[in-house]
Order: C-alpha cells, then sequence, then structure tokens
C-alpha cells in the first residue's frame, strides 16, 4: 500500500513534466506572443507621433523602422525569445542558468577591451578574445559573477556587440513564477489574493452542496418511487440540465437589478474598499454574504445533481445487500439497520470523491467568476491568455496540473482510508 | 402465440420496446428528432427571401437561387430586394405579382442595415423573441443555433467515440507497453485543464465548425478511451475471445467483431450525456468569444450580448431557456436509454 502511493507520488514527476512541455511549446509556438504585442504597442504609439510605420510583418523579419535593433534585441531578451525552446523550458523550471541583469557593449573597429559600468560605480572591463568575451573585475581577474557573450546576430564586421550579464537558478522549482507583464508584479503576488478568493467561494460551495445534497439524497433513496423522489428528481434534471454560468444569468437578471427585482448586487466579490473599509464587523459580514449569494447557488449547482444522485444510487445499492436483510433478520430496528448500517457503507463513494472536487474548486469556476465579474483564480488565467500574460499563464496552469495531480493521489488515500477493503497495488 | 414472439425478439429490439415504454425519455427522443430533422431545412423555414415570387408572369426561387438585387423587381433599396417589403406592398396595390415567404421572414444574419430593422427590439408579433443589439432576429438566430449545437455535438461524440473504440480497445484488448505508454499520455491529458487549452487554442488559429470539432476532439478524447479501455480489458479475458482466437481469427476481428458488440452498452448509454457535454462545451466556448466565428449564430454568443443588456431579459432568457430545454431533452433521453439499457433493480428494503 505504502510501496503503491510511493510510487504514484514519483509517477507524479514525469507526468507534470509532460504537462508543462506541452504548455509551455504550445505558448511559445503561439503567434502573436507578447512581444509581437508590444512591439505592436509602441508601433501604435509612433503610428500617433505620426511616424510612418512599416507592417508587422515586416518587423518580424527585422526591417523594423520604428524600433531601432537594440531595443528589438532588448525586448526579445526581456521577454525570453533569445533562446531555443528547449533552454527557455529549462531556465523556466529553473534547471539552466537564467540570464539577468544585461548590459549591452559595443566593440566598435579594432577596440579590444571596454570598461563597463554595472552600477554602484563598479566597473566591469570586458575583453574581445577571438569568439569569446572575457569578463574581469578591477584586478584583473576573471569575474565570477559577471559573464559575457557575443551576440552573433547583431554583430557584423565592423562591430561586435556583446552582452554580459549575471546567471542564477531560478524557475518555477525554485518558487519564482516570473514576473507578470500585465500587472508588473511577481506572479505569486498577483495569485495569492485571487486564489483566496477562489479558495473561499470553492470551499463555501463544496460544503453548503455537501449538507444539501447527502440528506437529499438519504431522503431520496429511503422513499425510492414515491412523490417526494418524483419531485426532486424533476429539480435534479433541471439542475443537471442547467450550467451554472447560465443558472447565474437567470438569476441576475431576475435578483439582480435587470429587468425585475433589485435584490442582489450585480457582481463583485465585496463592497469596494472604501465600503468595505467603513462597515462594522457584522456589517461585513452581512456585505460578504449578500454578494455570495447568487454565485454560490450558480457554483453549486453544478455539484449538486450528481452528488444527489451518486448518494441515492449508493445508499439504494447498499440496502438491497444481503447484509441488510441479514440485520434485519436478526431483528433490529429500521433506523439503526439504515444509519449504523447502511449509510457508513454508502458514504464511501462520497468521501472518497473529496480530492477530486478540489480541483473543480479551482479551475471549473472562471465562467461564474466571469458571469460575477469576481476577481477569482479562474478569471485572472483566463484574461492572462488573452492578454498573452505567459508568466500568469503558465503559472495558473502550473498550480492547476499539480493541485490535480495531488488529488487525485488525495482522493486514492481518502478512498483507501474510508474503505478498508480497498487495496492498491 | 405471443410468447413466442417475445422469446424470439433480438436483445436490442427488447431494449427498443423497453425504451418506448418510458414515455419522457420517447417523447424527448421523438420530439428532438423531429427538430433536429426540420432544422436542416430552416432556410425554407425561418429566411429573409422568399420561397417563390412571380414577378410580371416570371417565376423566381431566392431560396435557391440566391440573390437578386432590389433593382430587379423594381424596389428602391441598395443592395438586395427586401422581399417582406415587397410582398407588402404588392398585397396593398393588388398587383398580379405574388411572393410565397417562409413561415418567420427573418433570417439569422440581418442586422439593422436592414431597413425596417430595430435595436433591442422587445418581443412583439413580428419579432417573436425580439431583436438582439444589432437588430438580428432572435427567434432566428436561435432556431439557426439549434442545428449548429446539435450537430456540432454529434460530430464531436461520434468522432470521439471512433477514437476512443480504436485507442482504448487497443490499450485494453493489447495490453502491455502500448497500454502502459497511453496511460501516461492520458494521465498528462488529464491533468491539463481543458477548457484553458482550448482558449489558448482557439486564440491562436480562429476556429471554423470542423476545427473547433478538431481541437475540441485533440483535448477531449480520453474520457471514452478510459471507458473503452476498462470494456475491453475486462472482454478479453472471456471464454468466447479465447475460442474466437483458438479457431483463428485475427485480433482485427476479434476486437471488432466479437468483443465490440460486447461493449456496446456503454457506448450507448453515455452516448446522450456526450451530446450534453458537447453541447454545454459548445455554448461555454461561444460564451467566452472563443468558438465559433461571428456572426454565425450561436447560443453562447447570444448568453453574452444578452449579459451585458442585462435589462433586456429577453436577449438572455431566449437563449437560456433554448439551452435548457435541448439539454433537459437530451437529459431525459440519456436516463430513459440507460433505464432500458442497463437497468437496476433494487429490492425494497424488506
Amino acid at each position: 500500500m505504502t510501496t503503491y502511493f510511493i510510487r504514484r507520488i514519483l509517477l507524479m514527476i514525469p507526468t507534470f513534466l509532460g504537462s508543462t512541455i506541452l504548455i509551455f511549446v504550445i505558448l511559445q509556438m503561439a503567434p502573436g506572443g507578447p512581444l509581437e504585442r508590444t512591439i505592436q504597442q509602441l508601433q501604435a504609439g509612433a503610428m500617433q507621433q505620426g511616424e510612418s510605420v512599416g507592417s508587422v510583418g515586416d518587423i518580424m523579419s527585422g526591417g523594423s523602422s520604428v524600433l531601432p535593433e537594440s531595443a528589438m534585441r532588448e525586448l526579445r531578451r526581456f521577454y525570453g525569445f533569445d533562446k531555443p525552446v528547449y533552454q527557455r523550458y529549462l531556465i523556466w523550471l529553473g534547471v539552466w542558468p537564467r540570464e539577468i541583469k544585461h548590459r549591452e557593449v559595443e566593440f566598435s573597429g579594432d577596440t579590444k577591451e571596454v570598461s563597463k559600468n554595472v552600477g554602484r560605480g563598479t566597473y566591469m572591463t570586458l575583453r574581445l578574445d577571438g569568439e569569446q568575451v572575457g569578463v574581469y573585475d578591477k584586478d584583473g581577474l576573471t569575474s565570477d559573477i559577471w559573464k559575457g557573450s557575443i551576440d552573433q546576430e547583431a554583430s557584423d564586421d565592423d562591430k561586435v556587440v556583446a552582452t554580459i550579464f549575471q546567471t542564477e537558478f531560478s524557475g518555477i522549482l525554485t518558487g519564482n513564477l516570473g514576473t507578470s507583464y500585465t500587472y508588473d508584479q511577481p506572479v505569486t503576488e498577483v495569485m495569492a489574493p485571487r486564489f483566496k478568493i477562489s479558495m473561499f467561494f470553492g470551499l463555501t460551495g463544496l460544503f453548503l452542496s455537501y449538507i444539501v445534497c447527502i440528506p437529499l439524497g438519504i431522503r431520496k433513496a429511503l422513499n425510492h418511487g414515491s412523490a417526494f423522489d418524483f419531485l426532486s428528481s424533476v429539480v435534479v434534471f433541471a439542475a443537471y440540465s442547467i450550467p451554472g454560468y447560465a443558472l447565474g444569468m437567470v438569476l441576475l437578471v431576475l435578483l439582480g437589478g435587470g429587468s425585475f427585482w433589485d435584490i442582489f448586487p450585480l457582481g463583485g466579490f465585496r463592497s469596494p474598499t472604501e465600503v468595505w473599509e467603513t462597515l462594522t464587523l457584522w456589517g461585513k459580514i452581512k456585505d460578504q454574504v449578500w454578494h455570495m449569494v447568487l454565485p454560490i447557488i450558480a457554483w453549486s449547482i453544478s455539484s449538486f445533481a450528481g452528488l444527489t444522485i451518486l448518494m441515492k444510487n449508493s445508499l439504494l445499492e447498499n440496502i438491497s445487500q444481503d447484509y441488510i436483510r441479514t440485520a434485519f433478520a436478526k431483528g433490529l430496528q429500521e433506523k439503526r439497520v439504515i444509519w449504523v448500517h447502511a449509510i457508513r457503507n454508502s458514504i464511501i463513494p462520497i468521501a472518497s470523491g473529496i480530492g477530486g472536487v478540489i480541483g473543480v474548486v479551482i479551475a471549473g469556476s472562471y465562467l461564474i467568476e466571469k458571469v460575477f465579474n469576481i476577481d477569482g483564480f479562474g478569471k485572472m488565467g483566463f484574461q492572462a491568455i488573452l492578454d498573452r500574460d505567459y508568466p500568469i499563464t503558465l503559472g495558473f496552469l502550473v498550480i492547476v496540473v499539480v493541485i490535480r495531480l495531488v488529488s487525485n493521489i488525495l482522493s486514492d488515500i481518502a478512498l483507501a482510508t474510508v474503505d478498508p477493503r480497498i487495496r492498491f497495488k | 402465440m405471443s410468447e413466442q414472439q417475445e422469446i424470439s425478439l433480438s436483445i436490442l429490439k427488447k431494449r427498443w420496446l423497453k425504451f418506448k415504454t418510458l414515455k419522457r425519455g420517447y417523447y424527448s427522443f421523438v420530439l428532438l428528432a423531429i427538430l433536429y430533422v426540420l432544422s436542416w431545412f430552416l432556410p425554407l423555414l425561418v429566411n429573409n427571401r422568399a420561397l417563390v415570387l412571380s414577378y410580371e408572369g416570371e417565376m423566381y426561387f431566392p431560396v435557391i437561387s440566391g440573390y437578386y438585387a432590389g433593382s430587379e423587381f423594381e424596389q428602391d433599396v441598395p443592395g438586395e430586394a427586401i422581399y417582406r417589403e415587397l410582398q407588402a406592398a404588392w398585397e396593398s396595390e393588388g398587383s398580379d405579382n405574388w411572393i410565397i415567404m417562409p413561415v418567420y421572414p427573418y433570417s439569422p444574419y440581418e442586422d439593422i442595415t436592414v431597413a425596417g430593422n430595430k435595436m433591442y427590439d422587445p418581443p412583439s408579433n413580428t419579432h417573436w423573441l425580439g431583436t438582439d443589439n444589432t437588430g438580428r432576429d432572435v427567434f432566428a438566430r436561435l432556431c439557426y443555433a439549434f442545428n449548429i449545437s446539435i450537430s456540432f455535438a454529434l460530430v464531436l461524440t461520434v468522432l470521439n467515440y471512433f477514437i476512443g473504440v480504436l485507442i482504448g480497445g487497443s490499450m485494453g484488448y493489447f495490453g502491455g507497453k502500448f497500454d502502459l505508454f497511453f496511460q501516461r499520455i492520458i494521465e498528462i491529458w488529464s491533468s491539463l485543464p481543458m477548457l484553458f487549452v482550448i482558449i489558448i487554442i482557439s486564440s491562436i488559429i480562429r476556429p471554423s465548425f470542423f476545427l473547433l470539432i478538431f481541437i475540441y476532439t485533440i483535448v477531449n478524447w480520453i474520457g471514452m478511451t478510459y471507458l473503452m479501455r476498462a470494456e475491453f480489458y475486462r472482454e478479453k479475458s472471456k471464454d468466447y475471445v479465447a475460442a474466437a482466437l483458438s479457431m483463428g481469427q485475427t485480433n482485427f476481428k476479434v476486437m471488432f467483431k466479437h468483443i465490440l458488440p460486447n461493449a456496446m452498452v456503454p457506448i450507448i448509454t453515455f452516448f446522450p450525456f456526450a451530446v450534453v457535454g458537447g453541447i454545454s462545451a459548445l455554448v461555454s466556448l461561444d460564451y467566452l468569444g472563443f468558438g465559433m466565428p461571428p456572426p454565425t449564430p450561436s447560443w453562447g454568443q447570444m448568453l453574452d450580448v444578452g449579459l451585458q443588456n442585462i435589462t433586456k431579459a429577453w436577449m438572455v432568457f431566449a437563449p437560456i431557456s433554448a439551452l435548457f430545454s435541448t439539454l433537459i431533452m437530451v437529459v431525459f433521453i440519456g436516463e430513459a436509454v440507460r433505464e432500458a439499457f442497463d437497468p437496476k433493480v433494487y429490492s425494497r428494503l424488506r
């Protein structure tokens, strides 16, 4: 058993690498990436100033009339497009040295040695040595923090363009998800508050759907075929047939002050900060609940139907088992047979689903976040794709992948814990 | 006599008879089938081009032959003739020219550029479900979107099934390294948030109907594959497979002639739910703006516009009711199919 789970955890590694490679390659191959987008923006800016502008294709082939060559190199370096894909992936992962603090140096004519300010009054000496650049500090020793390389593309017969840079290992494995292009903040800082919001919604919705679905499922199973069973089945079917976000829209139109009643706010996680800060504790709670009612209903509806039916079928199946007949035969009370014998067994599939639900908590909610305009985790990921904000997109996907992998294992562990008959091998 | 008949009925026939007794599912099936067949003739039913018109002794068939300029019928409009107005004009003049319009004379594409159309027209006798933000008729768009949604889901499901049976069946049947390799791939695939991957891909290439199906299949084939793998894996160890193999049947024949018919039950019972998944997927992609290219009529796009104009309730309610009633009918069918193919008989408490 333990070996099984250890193997499962080890197998997570190739799966993780496989899925990140897949995501990374798809994103990097995509046209219209951040580099093109920035160039276009710069072009548009130039256009407004009345300068003549070449087409995008022209720019991409290097014939830029707006951006000087060095700026293009700067941009390419900033977005990491000066390296082949596999290196970019390894850098991003954190197992290949990342080049930081670039400084460009130009050797024109016959110059072989250039002194370059690297900040705080420190000068480094760069010496051209055939195809290589040596970096030396003021004592004439080879520097061990600064490295140099020649930019082959930019260099020609007259001049040699070189860069000096420091290297460090920093990537997702070291906890560095990069810096967001759009928010201009470290990705982890952008994510943290939004992750909390989504988590808050997810857990509340999860809790509510469990406390509604389990009793409902039990009641339906015990009264199988009754009028109550039939009527609640209608509700369950209806809930299954309407996507959560669509229900959210109906609720908004009906209760959100659209065309009918104005009871609940149109969206948002809670009142704006200015208002929120002035509220008392009780006021804050009320405000939070007031904002959350509609999204939570929309959120829970997706798991409502599945959970209820699962609970009902599981209990029905158990009730028809022989051990229940035996329990009745030995004269136990019906209450005891159901609540002690049957329920405990039929809760197993529900309990084991708990791990899998965590994944849904995170990734499944962004349609609802979009409808209710909640600044959550899913909406952030979606927006990042639109904005071509690769650090956030990648970080988002990585977190979702990890959560899914972990929750799969958690499900199995939960299943093995609640059901001692189950043995994985 | 009747007993003999019952014995001789094939299992499929029996299941069909059982399905027919489940009224909710059966009627949903009949209704949905009729609607879907009708939806292929929508250009004849819901369209702004006349079916037939007779102008100065000559017959025209604009629905079939396409574009006629307004000047051809002495109508003073730029571009295409507006047959509705032509009809009204000829009728009031009492001229010999006549025109037969489709039952619902609006097209899903004509917007405010066509004279007489208004933005945000509330539901009325002429526009049954009002018009949207560009003056397009909501009901017409709803109907065309129905056809597209169902077709999308059907093609998608069939394609997924094909891949699922092929790969999943081979995984279960051959096992070994092939199985292990695809298991890893499936694990990688299933760890990715698929809607996001589709969005990433669709934001790169502007999808058309079949491209969208292709993209969706790439990310969605694992469900059926896994189901089929389990099914083939179980069936493989049965005696009839060994018997077939010992008679010298090829692997191909064993897989598709012997095992597949025995693995039909999950394939069929899962089908309606896969269709539900397909329809909802298309709606959510369209809602996010990564589905069919505009101006293709689609429920998702209508939801998006509706939510932006929340004070105009018909624009939200129309697509949601259409989506909801379609899905619930498919769910009813699914439930009945499951009941017919895989009945669970629960004993009472005592």
